[in-house]
């Protein structure tokens, strides 16, 4: 009896279907999913687009040694130095990066630059919505790597003063 | 000397005796570790980094201060060695900062490359480290103190090298502090070389500082720009917005004819490059203004304007000044441009040394030319006039380390009490402007005696002077334009009679040398060739004009005449120089290539942004005769090398370029086709000069086309291309007959340690320097130890 | 610059006794300061001229060595040594006391000019341990009253030359 054991099989397969159906859902509902990272979800590890950090004073964290640029496997970091002074101060040392750019064309997320920083300056963050019809879009300047100021500096305003009075610039999320 | 036998980690040797261990060592390929060793000066023994074994010596004994002796059996490297030199290493981090990610020198760093291979990976110093602020010591030494490791190297290249004694150490043990001459700033020559011994980043360069890493440039052996000396300097350089950006000077590669030497200005003053009055385009002057336009309507008008003047009123109504800092090949493209193209002799260029007398006074003695490697080894030298310790920086160094080094014997003679007295064994300082009746003196004629006698120097002093010199052997004469014409060919002559006697005549650019030997004068042809004997260039350019053109003084007349149509300047300012009334050439059609724009615009209908020796290739004469290689380094979008100017201008004007340069030769040759066909090498034949600054002679603008019709036709110049490729300075002859000129028409530059013509008035190191100094008190000379 | 006679004798003296010239720098240096009180920045302008030195080298000489000094002293320089030998014998304790005794520290003056304090390192006198040193006389197996007393000896000293 064939078509018997055809009708069985079927329902056997839509048994599996409608049982799964009424379970909560595995896999990831991006991008439809809820919050700000529509679904995304992270393990710590994950290695996305770089994120410049800043010390608990707000000062950024790279002093410019160029070191991730010479780790760099697929050489696509660009920096140009500049010195601090007392009326700019930049970043913590006598040195920080005027330009800090990344090419993603070229990047392979190997972490190797992060691995080389010695300040900790720069870290993989989660951003990975990097596709775009330009590409020169593509190329990240520093004002995109950068982190946030941290919330508490407006309260205290000692560094960076002038910055302060004149308003924090607006902060480009990484990614967009 | 007797040689001596030592066993160095086993391996049996013999060295001269009187060598010094580490030297051996380093003789035998056996690296012994070391930062206050320095060859070449006084034996510090400070850092105690090369510790080595030496049989029946109970202790460690240091091999930078150690003379090795017969049977002396050293083991260099061994646990305790290692050891020990692990602990020195662990003692200078004691208190060394670990700044290495923000500090100039890393990556460079001689004690971070000791840390990787001896150091430990911890300390057992806890204690904090004693910081102190960094300070400035001058707009161009900045001294960070913590960073500091006491090899005493800079103190000694301030004094012993630089006879300036600048530096030195004050307080003890673990106080000690390199300390400056005045307090809290420096006074001194501004050299940098305390910046280039420094094996850390203690002294680090105000020009330089916090811009890159070493790893980050890329870089470029070339040959300075500035004075006559000709220094080799290795230019670091990046990529920029403009072109190409110079980011450092300094002197890398040491195997150059300057050794360890640069001075402020090979060091510095590379930044008039990117000074932000540089022309970037051509500009033509429309209803009295000098407005922007394109290449290709600047080189449409000169091309239309020079053919018809030459078609109306022939090549004589043309005038053409050339430079005495552009390269040989572009000196010798444009004579022959002038000679050739337009069909005049009316070429002239700023003289600043009387080369054409030299080469008369010389006549026939083809070896009686000093390079600049034999000033420095010359058992005598005598110099008469100039200051080269301001004019001729490399020079003066050269003597210095001669006597220093070898006890070579110095004779000054000038009219004014210059530094170089200091090593002098005899100083004759005699009346201004009396140094032909020296010469006189010297020939024997002791009735211009009571002019010469001073109260500083009495009878008895220049009779002793001239008779010391008599009796020298191999002496180097080196005299500055105080001497010209025939009063220097009275002191070759004088001279010639010292066997073994070698000349250096004194020019004072960086191609014053360069420009004469290329012919850059009215009367004479490449090779001092006087126009009317030429009959290889006549042969092979099929012709030249045969009477003599006009001076730059003459040029200036004949356009007030109204003679001359046409003016047309590559490099050169002489407006200021001469003094010329700008008003003299309201009539001529004036074209000037340049990087700035100088006096010399007021005049100037057409002005074309030229290159500088730094942005282009070929080669450049220095003022005892040495041919070295220029390598392009930087570049800035908008402007283009004099050779490609001249090239173009001669092509707008119909003229058929492949007879100007004689490119395309060897061609096929070249490309790699003879070897094997295979289409890779082409590729990695171009590849390979590419990334050595060098272009294949394919096309008009090779300058290297034009260096084999030089290296073919002008005599003097038949050195090793190969080793002039390799980087390696080739001493040319002078040769050819030469000729008298009007000694007036020598203006020497009288520049100083801080000045360089044109290119120092846009130089901002060179002007912060020279405003650092207008602000303090006149410093007299510091005495010697 | 005019310095005494007496100076001027020895320094001749000296420079035709050494070979080199500079190896009169530093006994023409303690001389001078002997007379000057410490060394005067004229004074060594005047030294660097006469040994063809430059200013930066003499003062390289004056700071490497202790008992020289750039900055004016007290008549009476007590120099305290806290060497091993004074120091288990109380050497601290005789600083201390001085210190508390003049109202000053480590290389101070007291404000009428009289005394300067200096911790010094051994000055050859361990087998009389404590000891210090007032100029140039030696005072040994002190105890705190022992110091009083040459202290007190020193200031009658100046009275009875004041008086006079």
């Amino acid at each position: 009896m064939c078509i018997l054991r055809d009708i069985a099989a079927i329902a056997k397969g839509m048994s599996v279907t409608f049982r799964e159906m009424f379970r909560p859902t595995i896999v990831e509902n991006y991008p439809k999913g809820p919050g700000p990272l529509r679904g995304a979800r992270f393990e710590e590890r994950y290695r996305g687009v770089h994120v410049l950090q800043r010390d608990e004073n707000g000062l950024e964290k790279c002093v410019a040694c160029f070191l991730c640029a010479a780790a760099c496997p697929s050489n696509c970091i660009y920096i140009e130095a500049a010195e601090n002074t007392a009326e700019h101060r930049v970043s913590g040392a006598e040195r920080y990066a005027q330009v800090y750019n990344i090419d993603y064309n070229r990047c392979i997320f190997c972490g190797y630059c992060v691995e080389a920083c010695p300040t900790d300056a720069i870290t993989h963050g989660h951003g990975f919505e990097l596709a775009t019809f330009n590409v020169s879009n593509l190329i990240y300047r520093k004002e995109q790597l950068l982190a946030p100021r941290p919330a508490h500096l407006g309260a205290n305003a000692v560094f960076n003063r002038a910055e302060v009075e004149g308003g924090a610039p607006p902060v480009v999320a990484p990614g967009e | 000397m007797a040689d001596v036998n030592i066993t160095l980690d086993g391996k049996k040797l013999t060295a001269p005796a009187g060598t010094l261990l580490i030297e051996a060592c380093k003789n035998a390929g056996i690296e012994v570790p070391s930062f206050c060793y320095y060859p070449g000066f006084s034996l510090q023994g400070a850092c105690r980094m090369c510790l080595v074994k030496i049989e029946k010596v109970p202790k460690l004994q240091t091999a930078c201060t150690t003379v090795i002796g017969e049977g002396m059996i050293v083991t260099t490297d061994s646990p305790e060695i290692h050891q020990a030199r692990k602990s020195m290493v662990e003692l200078l981090l004691g208190n060394h900062p670990l700044d290495c990610p923000v500090c100039d020198a890393g990556g460079e760093c001689e004690l971070q490359d000791m840390t990787f291979a001896y150091g430990a990976a911890e300390s057992k110093y806890i204690d904090i480290k004693n910081h102190r602020e960094e300070q400035q010591w001058s707009p161009v030494v900045y001294f960070d103190r913590p960073r500091c490791i006491l090899c005493y190297r800079c103190v000694r290249v301030c004094g012993e090298g630089m006879d300036v004694w600048a530096l030195g150490i004050q307080n003890r043990g673990v106080a000690s502090v390199i300390a400056p001459n005045k307090e809290d700033h420096l006074e001194c020559e501004e050299c940098g070389m305390c910046i280039d011994i420094c094996p850390v980043g203690a002294l680090t360069s105000g020009a330089y500082r916090y811009k890159t890493r070493p790893w980050e440039m890329k870089h470029i052996d070339t040959t300075c720009t500035h004075c006559g000396d000709g220094c080799r300097t290795t230019l670091g350089v990046r990529r920029a917005d403009t072109g190409i950006e110079i980011v450092r000077g300094d002197n890398r590669d040491k195997s150059g004819i300057n050794g360890d030497f640069l001075c402020i200005k090979g060091r510095y003053a590379f930044d008039f490059v990117d000074n932000e009055q540089r022309i970037k385009q051509p500009l033509i002057r429309k209803d009295g203004r000098l407005t922007p336009s394109s290449w290709e309507e600047a080189f449409e008008l000169i091309g239309r304007r020079f053919a018809e003047i030459c078609g109306r009123e022939g090549g004589r109504a043309i005038g053409v000044i050339g430079s005495s800092k552009t390269s040989n090949e572009e000196n010798y493209l444009l004579q022959k441009f002038a000679r050739v193209v337009l069909g005049t002799n009316n070429i002239d260029h700023h003289r600043t040394g009387d080369f054409p007398a030299f080469a008369r006074a010389l006549a026939g003695k083809l070896d009686a030319t000093a390079s600049m490697r034999d000033v420095f080894k010359a058992p005598a030298m005598l110099v008469i006039g100039n200051d080269p310790t301001n004019q001729h920086p490399l020079l003066a160094w050269q003597i210095r380390n001669n006597v220093r080094l070898h006890r070579s014997r110095l004779y000054v003679i000038n009219s004014q009490p210059i530094k170089l007295r200091r090593q002098a064994t005899a100083f004759a300082h005699i009346p201004a402007g009396s140094e032909a009746k020296l010469v006189a003196l010297l020939a024997g004629d002791d009735s211009v005696l009571d002019v010469l006698v001073s109260e500083n120097t009495p009878r008895e002093a220049l009779l002793s002077l001239r008779d010391r010199l008599r009796g020298e052997q191999n002496l180097v004469i080196i005299f500055g334009a105080e001497l010209r014409g025939e009063e220097m060919a009275r002191l070759v002559k004088v001279g010639s009679a010292v066997s073994g006697a070698k000349f250096v005549c004194l020019g004072d650019y960086a191609n014053s040398r360069g420009a004469a030997d290329m012919g850059l004068y009215p009367d004479l042809l490449p090779g001092y060739l006087p126009v009317t004997q030429g009959k290889t260039f006549r042969e092979e350019w099929g012709g030249l004009p045969d009477a003599p053109g006009l001076t730059i003084p003459q040029m200036v007349d004949a356009a007030k005449a109204g003679q001359l149509k046409a003016l047309y300047v590559v490099g050169a300012n002489p407006v200021a120089r001469f003094n010329i009334d700008p008003f003299a050439f309201a009539k001529s059609f004036v074209v000037m290539q340049d990087m700035f724009l100088t006096e010399t615009a007021l005049i100037a209908d057409v002005v074309l942004p030229g290159a500088n020796a730094y942005e282009k290739s070929g080669t450049f004469t220095n003022t005892c005769g040495d041919l070295q290689l220029l390598r392009k380094a930087g570049e800035v979008t908008g402007t283009k090398p004099d050779f490609e100017i001249i090239v173009r201008i001669a092509e707008r004007m119909g003229f058929d370029v492949r007879k100007l340069v004689p490119f395309g030769g060897g061609m096929w040759a070249d490309m790699g086709q003879s070897r094997g066909a295979q289409s890779g090498e082409a590729d990695r034949h171009s590849v390979w000069l590419e990334a050595h600054g060098l272009e294949t002679k394919l096309s008009p603008f090779d300058p290297m086309a034009i260096l084999d019709e030089i290296q073919r036709l002008v005599p003097g110049y038949h050195v090793s291309r190969r080793t002039l490729l390799s980087g390696t300075d080739q001493h040319t002859r002078i040769g050819g007959p030469g000729i008298l000129h009007n000694p007036e028409l020598i203006v020497p530059a009288n520049d100083d340690l801080f000045t360089s013509g044109t290119l120092g008035r846009y130089s901002r190191a060179l002007n912060s320097v020279l405003e650092n100094q207008r602000r303090k008190p006149v410093e007299t000379e510091v005495a010697a130890d | 610059m005019k310095l005494s006679d007496q100076f001027e004798q020895r320094f001749h003296a000296m420079i035709n006794h050494y070979p080199t010239k500079r190896s009169v720098l530093v006994p023409s240096l303690l001389y001078a300061q002997d007379e000057l009180g410490y060394l005067t920045d004229e004074l060594i302008a005047e030294m660097a001229q006469r040994l063809d030195l430059t200013d930066l080298e003499i003062r390289n000489v004056i700071s490497y060595y202790s008992m020289l000094t750039t900055q004016p002293r007290g008549k009476f320089n007590v120099q305290v040594c806290t060497n091993i030998a004074c120091m288990l014998r109380g050497g601290e304790e005789i600083l201390d006391h001085c210190k508390r005794k003049l109202g000053i520290g480590h290389k101070g003056t007291t404000r009428d000019g009289l005394f300067s304090l200096e911790e010094v390192e051994c000055i050859g006198a361990c087998s009389w341990a404590p000891a210090a040193q007032v100029n140039y006389d030696f005072h040994e197996n002190l105890t705190p009253e022992r110091m009083n007393e040459v202290l007190q000896d020193y200031r009658r000293k100046v009275h009875q030359q004041e008086n006079c």
